[in-house]
């Protein structure tokens, strides 16, 4: 047996994997429905008597500089850190899909023209385009979704394209082709759904990809604009006080990895499971 | 066109295409910006005939396509304009701030290969190892870690424990080239550590996958020793998805560097290109764009090219 294979038995199982990440993605998700309902304080309500407080039973996660609750923040932070990630991820997977499948079905200069914007727009570091089209019209959160589908568009669109290029050479497709069903219903009916295993992985990689870039605009005060606020924003308020008030970048530092690390541990589990599953 | 040379000029018309696009790509992005620049600069008390001169004087009453190639005749001879906010020349001012982003942003790509490198080759002897699951959940770990979270934490780590750090005091390279890149460590070692995660695991597999191939086999049944085939046969075969692997990092970094200036307070391109936000200075913010855009693309095909140099089959595809 070679040593590819003996490596795939003794690394890891995807249940590890997918365990490990259910776990920490189920915390901030809960934090997030729970947050929906009740909070143990009203997130943006100040408090002068009761600034930097210690974690402790009455505030677990510590208070802030406006004596503000850290958890209830937090937990009202998740909101918009989930709520970012799964619209843009959506609009890049629409866009993706759209720009994708006709490039690879079609080939040729259909395929050439999408590319070539689709190259065009990776040319730049990803969080510098989302940056400007986010200074151009306005920092809210409606446009920071957009900024960040646009971004992440091409990334799907490449996995449609090459998915759509394989599986419109087999039989079945050319089958449909010769009884005449026309090219849109073709897409649409007997490539996209099978294009579904393909784009798991990638949403779930471009949620928590997603994310890095949406806390490091609201970091900056491009993202998520206040009194409400993401991890990000939460981060870049804490900054100024780490020397007072430690626990105020820590917590949200914790949720936001929990995060990205929960859909990065998915993501290895699928990825796992699909390349035995492969083979 | 065939052969080697034929590959390199492909390359270098998808090179200046890609440019050309992207330089409409940016001008295209700031001239559908809503409201009028020029009242924007002048502010609501000012006359209409005031607006009217300084938009003459910008070369916004022109029509769209001669200011689209005089921009690009600009950008291309690094002198993009002048900056609305600090009354300079853009390309200037980006050539002010330029060391601080590139700097750090190789000095972190040193980091990501020293580290990577050796560690990927280690791991990759004994797959499965207690050592290589270790470091595999340990990359994990870093992966998911944002550049300016991980920045905070080494600022509170190194302020607290080791109580050495001035964080903030930027030296320039030409007053004292050590303190230059003093101060750029801990945050190259910032944007660093994600993408030394990432090219670790790349680099991994890549090797494993390697060593499980038929000519090492051969290579061991002829004799030659583990050092030999892994300096030989395995490094060059992993070099190609490396090269690869390596541009995305650098324009990932590069990107990452733009917020992580911004928690070390350092003079760089990312602290400009804010300000230009802020004051809505499209000049600057135009230029900042197109030459890290410029930067990125050029990087791409460099890699294109030492991946078909190392590997003669990716040219003959």
């Amino acid at each position: 047996m070679s040593s590819a294979n003996r490596s795939l038995k003794r690394a890891p199982g995807a249940y590890v994997f997918y365990i490990a990440g259910v776990i920490l993605l189920g915390i901030v998700v809960a934090a997030f429905v729970v947050s929906l309902f009740w909070t143990p304080f009203d997130p943006n309500a100040t408090n002068a008597g009761a600034k930097f407080i210690k974690p402790c039973l009455e505030h677990p996660f510590g208070t802030d500089n406006f004596g503000r609750d850290l958890l209830s923040r937090v937990m009202s932070a998740s909101k918009y850190t989930i709520y970012i990630s799964v619209a843009g991820v959506a609009i890049a997977l629409i866009l993706g899909t759209i720009a994708g499948i006709p490039a690879g079905y079609f080939g040729g200069y259909t395929d050439k023209g999408i590319m070539l914007l689709g190259n065009s727009i990776m040319c730049f570091p990803g969080i510098l385009l989302a940056l400007v089209a986010v200074a151009v019209f306005g920092a809210s959160v409606t446009n920071v979704i957009w900024a960040l589908g646009l971004v992440f568009a091409p990334t799907f669109a490449r996995v449609c394209r090459l998915g759509t290029m394989e599986i419109k050479e087999l039989d079945y497709i050319t089958h449909a082709r010769v009884m005449g069903v026309k090219p849109a219903r073709i897409m649409t009916l007997h490539i996209f759904p099978n294009l579904v295993s393909q784009l798991l992985p990638a949403t779930v990689i471009g949620l928590a990809n997603m994310t890095l870039f949406e806390s490091g605009m609201s970091y900056l005060g491009l993202g998520v604009q206040p009194p409400d606020a993401s991890f990000g924003k939460l981060l870049s308020d804490a900054q100024a006080y780490f020397r007072v008030a430690p626990w105020l970048v820590i917590f949200p530092a914790m949720m936001l990895v929990f995060y990205i690390l929960g859909l990065y541990f998915i993501s290895e589990g699928l990825r796992v499971s699909l390349s035995k599953g492969g083979k | 066109m065939q052969g080697k040379a034929g590959y390199f000029v492909g390359k270098l018309i998808e090179l200046i295409v890609t440019l050309l696009l992207v330089s409409l790509l940016v001008f295209a992005a700031f001239s559908i910006i809503p409201g009028d620049t020029a009242r924007v600069m002048l502010g609501p008390d000012a006359s209409q005939a005031q607006v009217d001169l300084l938009r003459t004087q910008l070369g916004l009453d022109k029509p769209l396509v001669v200011r689209y190639f005089s921009w690009l005749l600009g950008i291309l001879t690094f002198n993009p304009g002048t900056s609305y906010a600090y009354n300079m020349n853009v390309g200037t001012l980006i050539a002010q701030r330029l060391p601080v982003t590139l700097g750090m942003s190789a000095i972190a790509m040193l980091m990501v290969i020293l580290i990577s490198y050796p560690l990927a080759v280690l791991s990759a002897r004994k797959p499965g190892r207690l050592g290589d699951q270790i470091c595999s959940v340990i990359g994990h770990v870093l992966f998911a870690i944002p550049p300016y979270v991980a920045s905070l934490l080494l600022i509170m780590l190194a302020s607290s424990v080791f109580s050495l750090l001035t964080v903030g005091t930027y030296v320039t390279p030409a007053e004292d080239f050590a303190g230059y890149v003093g101060c750029l460590l801990l945050p190259s070692f910032a944007v660093a550590l994600p993408k030394i995660a990432m090219s670790f695991k790349f680099l991994r597999s890549s090797i494993i996958e390697q060593r499980a191939s038929d000519y090492v086999r051969t290579s061991k049944s002829h004799g030659l020793s583990d050092l030999k085939i892994l300096v030989r046969h395995v490094l060059p075969n992993s070099n190609v998805s490396s090269i690869t692997i390596i541009s995305i990092i650098l324009s990932d970094i590069l990107g990452g560097s733009l917020i992580v200036e911004q928690v070390f307070n350092l003079p760089g391109l990312g602290r400009l290109l804010l300000s230009a936000i802020s004051r809505r200075d499209f000049p600057l913010l135009s230029g900042i764009v197109f030459y890290l855009a410029f930067i990125t693309v050029l990087l791409y095909f460099l890699s294109d090219i030492a991946a078909a140099i190392s590997d003669p089959r990716i040219r003959l595809k």
